[in-house]
């Protein structure tokens, strides 16, 4: 017979000023906030739930400062051992902030590094007692991850079970996003009219229930299938709808994704220069998150469009600045086999297009 | 940010209303806490749910499933509360040996089944 004993505590923070103390506690440097604990209330769970609510709103505009944050908390909650809150609460939140930086990772390409996060966020809510729906939130992640990866079979395999988990969970919106993967994994086979139909459902399912932050996304996701397909008025009709909510929520992933959206666009219906001009915005916006996969991806393509119009020059230069990047970051066989040709072929002022397509290709699963 | 507590904290105290009576018997009758010691216990149970249903993995539930979780923590806390009184020896009440020695979600999920017929 064992058993551990299950601390009281005294009143905690009611949860508005867990919301201020959050707020004071991000307004404090990292280096600071140790001997600030107290004054802080950073070990108190009201605080600790605000600031992974802040966290995962700020998602979609900082996931670089979000990657930050969240490992700031998890080893401040990790080491030295800290008793938080009643129950499993610090196991919770041991899981929470990892969960929290392993899609900051998975957002920055920083592939290695997220499965260590979800890793983590695995051994804590492990031992959390609702933790169906937290390993359920992580298996979501990885998933996701997995596509970026291009796992695309392994991830249309285990869609349906995880779509069935949260159902069972009564987790509608995080059932839905499931949906969003699957729509995705239609763009990545180049089967646009299916997508279409994926998020067209997603956007009826988004308003039912009354989820303006994916309603939004999807229409985002509209734009880019609409693009492929050359259908520009329901491209712009698209864009209409997701960029004023994509605006307000300042998801800037999400605006980001819209610009390169209109930019496939421009590029199917042959307006070459004014696609060059969506695909900088996009860059200009990924380059602000942080997000340098995205940039070098871009770099490519506009590379690729730029050889169209017959600047081979400038070609160059865009390629160039994209390779140092591309190698940083640890791709897969195929990923790395055009790498190899598009770099000869740039030593040699002679690129080889069919290559550099295929590294872009590659790419263009990223912005997913 | 949106006031996490401003989501369903209705919601969440019904849930626990309606399961309060459920958990105290089982914390006295069960695992034989003290009425005070129960009730000590329902205090840190209601501050704990209330942060439970603001989780990430938790915001959308239906109230069945908040209710289990509650009834599975009330139990745990029930079970664990009793081991440390007993500091590692058996007691001389079989009933409580009996229940002590069961899973406390187990437990749990006989509770839910009662609450749900009594309601029913």
């Amino acid at each position: 017979m064992s058993g551990r004993v299950l601390p009281f505590r005294g009143r905690p923070l009611s949860s508005e000023a867990g919301i201020q103390a959050a707020e004071r506690v991000l307004a404090t440097p990292f280096d600071e906030r140790a001997a600030k604990t107290r004054a802080l209330h950073l070990e108190d769970p009201e605080t600790l739930l605000a600031l992974c609510g802040i966290l995962r709103e700020r998602m979609g505009t900082s996931p670089a400062s979000v990657r930050d944050e969240a490992e700031f908390l998890y080893r401040f909650i990790e080491s030295p051992k800290r008793d938080i809150g009643l129950f499993d609460e610090r196991d919770y939140f041991l899981g929470e902030t990892a969960l929290l930086a392993g899609n900051a990772c998975r957002n920055l390409s920083l592939r290695e590094e997220a499965w260590i996060w979800f890793d983590r966020a695995e051994a804590g809510f492990r031992h959390t007692m609702n933790a169906p729906a937290e390993m359920s939130r992580l298996a979501y992640q990885k998933l996701a991850e997995r596509f970026e990866e291009r796992q695309l079979d392994l991830v249309i395999e285990l869609l349906p079970s995880l779509v069935e988990s949260f159902k069972r969970l009564g987790m509608p919106e995080d059932a839905l996003k499931c949906r969003f993967l699957e729509g995705l994994a239609h763009v990545e086979k180049d089967e646009p009219s299916e997508a279409v139909q994926v998020f067209n459902a997603v956007c009826i399912e988004a308003d039912a229930l009354g989820s303006e932050r994916l309603l939004a996304e999807s229409y985002g996701n509209l734009i880019h299938a609409h693009g492929m397909l050359g259908e520009a008025a329901a491209a712009v009709e698209a864009s209409r709808r997701a960029i004023p909510v994509l605006t307000r929520l300042d998801d800037r992933i999400a605006l980001a994704k819209v610009h390169w959206g209109l930019a496939i666009l421009l590029r199917e219906t042959g307006h070459l220069g004014e696609a060059i001009d969506s695909y900088r915005k996009a860059q200009e916006d990924f380059e602000t998150i942080g997000m340098r996969a995205d940039v070098a991806a871009l770099n490519l393509v506009v590379a690729d469009l730029l050889l169209e119009e017959g600047k081979t020059v400038e070609a160059l230069r865009e390629i160039s600045e994209a390779l140092p990047v591309i190698s940083e970051l640890k791709m897969a066989p195929e990923g790395m086999a055009a790498l190899s040709l598009v770099r000869e072929s740039a030593r040699r002022q002679e690129i080889n297009r069919q290559a550099l397509r295929e590294l872009h290709g590659y790419f263009q699963d990223l912005q997913n | 940010m949106e006031n996490p507590s401003s989501k369903r904290p209705d919601e969440v105290q019904s849930v626990f209303a309606l399961t309060v009576d459920v958990i105290h018997s089982a914390l006295v009758s069960y695992y034989r806490l003290s009425d005070d010691e129960a009730k000590g216990a329902e205090e840190d149970l209601f501050i704990w749910f209330q942060r439970l249903s603001r989780r990430g993995g938790a915001g959308q539930m239906p109230p069945k499933l908040l209710r289990i979780s509650l009834l599975s923590a009330a139990c745990q806390y029930g079970r664990s509360f009793q081991l440390w009184k007993l500091g590692g020896e058996q007691s001389s009440d079989l009933a409580l040996n009996e229940i002590l020695a069961r899973e406390p979600d187990e437990v749990a999920g006989d509770l839910d089944r009662r609450f749900e017929e009594e309601r029913s």
